[in-house]
């Protein structure tokens, strides 16, 4: 029987040279719950970015039901019957369901839209498939789980056949995750074909019947889930690391820096991101946070850097309780902190090179003159800065803006590093940027740690985390599910599997090396 | 030089420069259609205020008003505020200001720096409330600062016919100012300026505000970029999430963005009651708010370059007024021709289109390049794992 | 004059003519402006497009002698200068309430220009013989007492309004371009994942908004009046931006927010003579819109806090379960 879904040595290749996906073959048969699993910078999302149309691939075919495609946007691969339900939702909020759901093509009586049939083919299709939802409430009143069968119907109403969805039970607590598989099983049985990108091994032994698995933009193989465990599918993910080569000498760690106790976090949609997260950074340490994004580690930094609010738990720094402070008041304890979005937060792109570097001290001396800043001394230092961190631009005086990303990451540490921190929280601090940029900010990071600083180091890069980190946790669905005290000792294969959540140390376990 | 030339900056004044001589020529093409004699029309235009020593006089005036509400607007723009109760707060100054030196008993200077003091401090803690409602419960300062202007108007009106103007008043306005309670002109009463002084005061009025103004335009330049605030307004202005991930109280920032915008609109209205008109009366501000929005947008929000872009626009309204009194084309081209230049000098895209297209140009062939390279380097990959 | 014989003239009928007669020209530049609040692109030069309005039709209409071609042109002229404003927001990235007050600035100050150049008057067209609209009286409606006087014999604008009103209401919820409209206003990266073209949608947006205005312009210099002043919107365009606030951004809202500040207006006067100051009470709408964004804010803040207090109650309780569970 000929796959429903055949896409061919796919190969897609991005302007700055990135090759997300590598000659991938990947096929789906009609009416199966196809998993496709990979950990981050895999290339899952790429690949169903371009079966979906919204990427166009460099080389390869795409079939659909045995006919080659070309999409040039997603309307074409509407019209193709696939459907794509995104992590972000894309509803507009005041409408209600049924508006949402039939956004864009109303059914009209008269000219008019014909709101009753708007509501029965809602209701209609939420019956048919199970999905249950209330027709006539208001989106930006519904929970979370309901917005997702949302954006499903939406998909079937399209007349989908085939439904892709990213992630969908990153933001659904169990008992939605449930609701969403019951779903899934009626959809199959009448008839549609489901692919589902997860990271969640569990989900995929529970509700696939076949996986494929992806990393580095490589296709490694297809199984039939009955037929794999979750240890080998992790083993799969999670391949021979590129170690780095790093020259890190063994130095033993000092004193506590922060301590971070039963911190706990909810979303503004009501899920526990964070639950009872427990550890502690110590001078002269780099502890890395290995993990598949969307466990936690975003809000974990945000809440450890006084973005967000917690809504439990402690944060100390010294003998002070940081938890739920300014921002200002975290970094006047020496907390430093490259952010994992550099163009958000880290830099103010039409301010110059100098405005940004001076933003946590400008209110201090040298800077600081009464009222006035000391341009001179703001210039000399950024002068200083600009060489010592190698930042490649004529004057600090231009703005942010006419830097390369790398260059724009050298800004950001030159910052965070010069502030002489007691800690460093540094969120994928080598994400987009290019080779040289890399080496040099891996490099000052053991630089500031040899020197005494107690480094947080989350990174989507598992190699990374693992050549330049002394110690390891793993972070899974908001929990510390691992430590290991030694980072040079371990496999990462048996990371993988803490990381997915197949294996898990007790608190008791974890305790004196937290 | 050569960095000069490319600099951005450059790129800005050609930009203005490009839109105004548009701007002017389309309003000649105008003229051309509805004028008897344009070519004498637009001379008057072009040339009229510096024919005339009163010319000159008027010139000043306008501007100088101009220059205070485009300080104004610039540090409520720096900080990426859509805020817009200038005229409010404008107005409000002149009410309290000109009432202060019309009834408070206090000896001439007193009166008067009593009455520039209050002014600022009435138009300060007018912006209070929609700058509190736009920074905590983010409602929309545009629509807050637009009612609150109308309201301060509707103040003005009440408390001028209610309290201040004298019962059988002509006009809908206050006495004038006495003579001794004035503001001085600007050329001291010194021995060596004697002849000039006559000459000036005979014909024009500009005040000794002129030297309060060339302070406050130093002190705006020096409050935005050299001190702290300063910093912390354009930081956030630029971008707000930044700011806050710095550390800068975004909140507070907001707040005083708005009112420290009032000590400068504040004493714009001082200078339209004790120097431009010597009374308080209704109209003295008509339509002065949106010219300051227009200053300010033209000058970059750069206070040194207010002081131009209000004498330019002043220039431009005198002359217009020039032309209008000599010849058969009424001033109104001349608000036509600002309306245009502000469109030209706004759209983004006009300038940089041509400059964009050939980096672009050049940052795609460069990836063409990339590309092949990693498409050689990917056949030719030894490691298949 | 005494506290109840202002009541009664209020009660009149005549009085409640009038309010409806004063409120149109806020309720027609309301309209559009809520057209292009709920496109997510605010119209910010109303007031000019009623000016634009008002002026041509009344040039049209002493020139051509015909008041229905005049209104024709003078919803013609708003819509080609709000077109500009569009292209330049839509398509040269300028800053759309800048061009806004541009656009403002441009439509005051040429019609004046051109209004001197025609007539050589700056103040007003009265040597032009325009016309205005018929006035309509309901037949049999016109003979009710109290009722008649109210709702007959407005003229065209007014009726045009009022019907509009309710149109504008079943263009934007029952549509297709209405909802899109709206969808587009409120989350356009969702209207484009669904096929819809958000610049078109805006553009269509705004060259609605200038047929209302035009028609609010033209209700002053053809029903009004019978000539064009300069400056005659007189601020009622930004009144209708504020109508839109004050009415929560729905159809009904808006119009009755905008009957208010009608309403303000028209009772000002009659207060006047209780010794209660016009201007006083000419700031009470303004002031209520203030205080309605204010209520809305906390109303928005407080649901969020609540929301919040509530999922964190609900997962420490979780936590705590599974606290004990593990132990």
């Amino acid at each position: 029987m000929k796959p429903l879904i055949d896409l061919k040595n796919i190969v897609k290749v991005y302007d700055n040279g990135v090759v997300a996906n590598d000659g991938v073959n990947f096929s789906v048969n009609k009416g199966e719950i196809h998993a496709l699993v990979g950990e981050n910078g895999a290339g899952k999302s790429t690949l169903m970015k371009i079966l979906y149309g919204m990427e166009k691939p460099t080389e390869g075919e795409i079939w659909v039901n045995s006919d080659q495609k070309h999409f040039n946007s997603s309307i074409d691969a509407i019209a193709a019957t696939i459907g794509m339900v995104h992590q972000n939702f894309m509803l507009v909020p005041s409408f209600t369901v049924a508006e949402n759901v039939v956004l864009g093509d109303e059914p009209l009586k008269n000219g008019l839209i014909n709101k009753e049939e708007v509501l029965k083919i809602t209701k209609d299709l939420s019956d048919q498939f199970g999905l249950f939802v209330q027709p006539d409430a208001i989106v930006d009143s519904i929970n979370v789980g309901m917005r997702q069968r949302v954006e499903i119907l939406k998909t079937l109403y399209r007349k989908a056949e085939i439904l892709i969805l990213d992630e969908p039970t990153a933001v659904l607590t169990p008992q939605e995750t449930d609701d969403l598989f019951k779903a899934i099983r009626i959809l199959v049985k009448q008839g549609k074909t489901v692919i589902f990108i997860t990271h969640k091994l569990r989900e995929v032994k529970e509700i696939s019947d076949r996986v494929t698995v992806m990393r580095r933009g490589k296709m490694i193989g297809t199984v039939d889930t009955k037929d794999v465990t979750r240890e080998q599918m992790a083993n799969m993910m999670v391949g021979r690391e590129v170690f780095l080569d790093i020259n890190k000498p063994k130095i033993k760690r000092g004193e506590k820096r922060m301590s971070v106790k039963n911190l706990s976090y909810v979303s503004e949609t009501g899920r526990a991101i964070l639950r009872n997260v427990n550890f502690n950074l110590f001078s002269g340490e780099i502890l890395g946070i290995a993990g598949v994004e969307g466990n936690g580690q975003t809000e974990l930094i945000e809440v450890i850097t006084g973005l967000k609010p917690a809504a439990g738990g402690t944060v100390l720094v010294g003998e002070k309780d940081v938890v739920n402070s300014t921002p200002r008041e975290v970094r006047m304890r020496k907390v430093a902190h490259i952010p994992e979005d550099r163009l958000t937060n880290g830099v103010a792109v039409r301010s110059t090179i100098e405005e940004n570097l001076i933003v946590d001290r400008y209110f201090q001396k040298p800077y600081k003159n009464g009222v006035f800043i000391n341009y001179n001394v703001v210039k000399k230092e950024s002068e200083a800065l600009i060489k010592k961190f190698g930042i490649l631009t004529p004057t600090g005086k231009l703005p942010v803006s006419s830097l390369s990303g790398g260059n724009m990451q050298k800004v950001i540490v030159a910052r965070e590093f010069s502030s002489d921190p007691d800690v460093l929280i540094a969120a994928q601090p080598t994400r987009g940027i290019d080779v040289g940029a890399t080496e040099f900010v891996r490099e000052q990071l053991i630089q500031i740690r040899n020197e005494g600083t107690a480094i947080l180091l989350v990174s989507a890069d598992l190699g990374e985390v693992m050549s330049l980190s002394d110690r390891i946790v793993t972070l899974y669905e908001g929990e510390i599910t691992g430590v290991f005290p030694d980072a040079s000792k371990i496999d990462e294969k048996e990371l993988g599997l803490y990381m997915l959540g197949i294996k898990k140390q007790s608190a008791g376990e974890m305790e004196k090396y937290l | 030089m050569k960095n000069f030339l490319k600099s951005k900056g450059f790129r800005e004044v050609l930009r203005i420069l490009l839109a105004l001589l548009i701007g002017l020529t389309l309003g000649f093409i105008i003229t051309l259609f509805v004028s008897d004699d344009p070519i004498a029309a637009y001379k008057a235009f072009l040339f009229g205020p510096v024919s005339r020593l009163n010319r000159i006089g008027d010139w000043l005036e306008e501007s100088l008003t101009l220059i205070l509400l485009g300080l104004a607007v610039c540090i409520v723009f720096s900080a990426s505020q859509w805020y817009i109760g200038v005229e409010g707060q404008m107005v409000l100054g002149a009410l309290v200001s000109g009432v202060v030196v019309l009834f408070v008993p206090l000896p001439p200077v007193w009166r008067i720096t009593l009455a520039f003091i209050a002014a600022m401090a009435v138009a300060f803690v007018w912006a209070i409330i929609p700058a509190i409602l736009k920074a905590y419960l983010n409602a929309n300062e545009l629509v807050t600062s637009l009612m609150l202007n109308t309201v301060a108007l509707k103040l003005f009106e009440y408390l001028l016919k209610n309290f201040i103007m004298p019962e059988k008043a002509r006009s809908l306005s206050s006495d004038m100012i006495p003579d001794e309670l004035r503001l001085p002109s600007f050329i001291p009463n010194l021995p060596i300026f004697t002849e000039v002084r006559e000459l000036w005061m005979k014909q024009t009025s500009v005040t000794a505000m002129v030297y309060v103004i060339i302070a406050a335009v130093i002190f705006a330049y020096f409050l935005l970029y050299k001190t702290s605030f300063g910093y912390e307004l354009r930081t956030v202005g630029s971008n707000k999430k930044f700011a806050r991930f710095g550390g800068i109280n975004v909140n507070r920032t907001i707040v005083l963005s708005m009112t420290v915008s009032g000590i400068f609109a504040g004493l714009a209205g001082v200078h339209l009651s004790l120097a431009i008109y010597n009374r308080v009366m209704m109209g003295m501000s008509f339509g002065l708010g949106f010219e300051g929005i227009n200053i300010a947008i033209l000058a970059g929000n750069n206070p040194l370059a207010v002081p131009i872009a209000a004498l330019l626009y002043g220039y431009l309204r005198a002359g217009a007024d020039v032309m209008e009194r000599t010849s058969d084309v009424s001033r109104e081209l001349v608000v036509v021709i600002q309306a245009l230049v502000l469109l030209l000098v706004t759209a983004e895209r006009l300038l940089p289109t041509i400059q964009r297209r050939i980096s672009d140009q050049r940052e795609e062939n460069n990836n063409n390049n990339k590309i092949k390279d990693t498409k050689r380097t990917l056949k030719g990959d030894p490691n298949e794992s | 004059m005494s506290l109840d014989v202002v009541i009664r003239s209020v009660l009149s009928a005549l009085f409640i003519s009038s309010v409806i007669r004063i409120s149109t020209p806020i309720i027609l530049p309301a309209l559009g402006g809520l057209i292009a609040i709920s496109a997510g692109v605010p119209n910010m030069a109303l007031e000019g497009l009623m000016v634009v309005g008002a002026f041509t039709g009344v040039v049209v209409s002493a020139f051509t002698g015909n008041v229905w071609l005049a209104i024709l042109c003078g919803i013609a002229a708003s819509v080609l200068i709000v077109w500009l404003m569009a292209f330049f927001h839509l398509h040269l990235n300028t800053d759309l309430f800048i061009a806004g007050l541009a656009i403002n600035l441009l439509c005051s100050s040429g019609t004046v220009f051109l209004l001197y150049t025609l007539t050589g008057d700056k103040g007003n067209s009265a040597s032009l013989a325009s016309l205005s609209v018929p006035n309509i009286h309901i037949p049999i409606i016109k003979d009710i007492p109290f009722l008649g006087t109210v709702l007959s014999g407005h003229n065209v604008f007014t009726y045009l309004a009022l019907i509009l009103a309710i149109l504008v209401y079943i263009f934007l919820y029952h549509t297709r371009f209405g909802t899109h409209l709206r969808a587009v206003g409120e989350n356009p990266e969702a209207a484009t994942s669904l096929g819809i073209n958000v610049k078109r949608v805006r553009m269509i947006a705004l060259l609605l908004s200038a047929v209302f205005a035009s028609l609010g312009g033209m209700n002053l210099s053809m029903a009004y009046l019978q000539l064009f002043q300069r400056d005659m919107a007189a601020g009622r365009g930004w009144i209708g931006i504020a109508a839109v606030h004050l009415g929560g951004r729905t159809p009904l809202g808006t119009v009755l927010a905008s009957v208010l500040f009608g309403f303000s207006d028209a009772i000002a006067n009659q207060l006047g003579s209780l010794k209660i100051p016009t201007q006083l009470v000419q700031m009470i709408p303004y002031l209520t819109t203030v205080g309605a964004l204010v209520v809305y804010g906390i109303q928005k803040k407080r649901a969020a806090q609540e929301r919040m207090k509530k999922y964190q109650r609900e997962n420490i309780d979780q936590l705590a379960e599974k606290a004990v569970e593990s132990e």
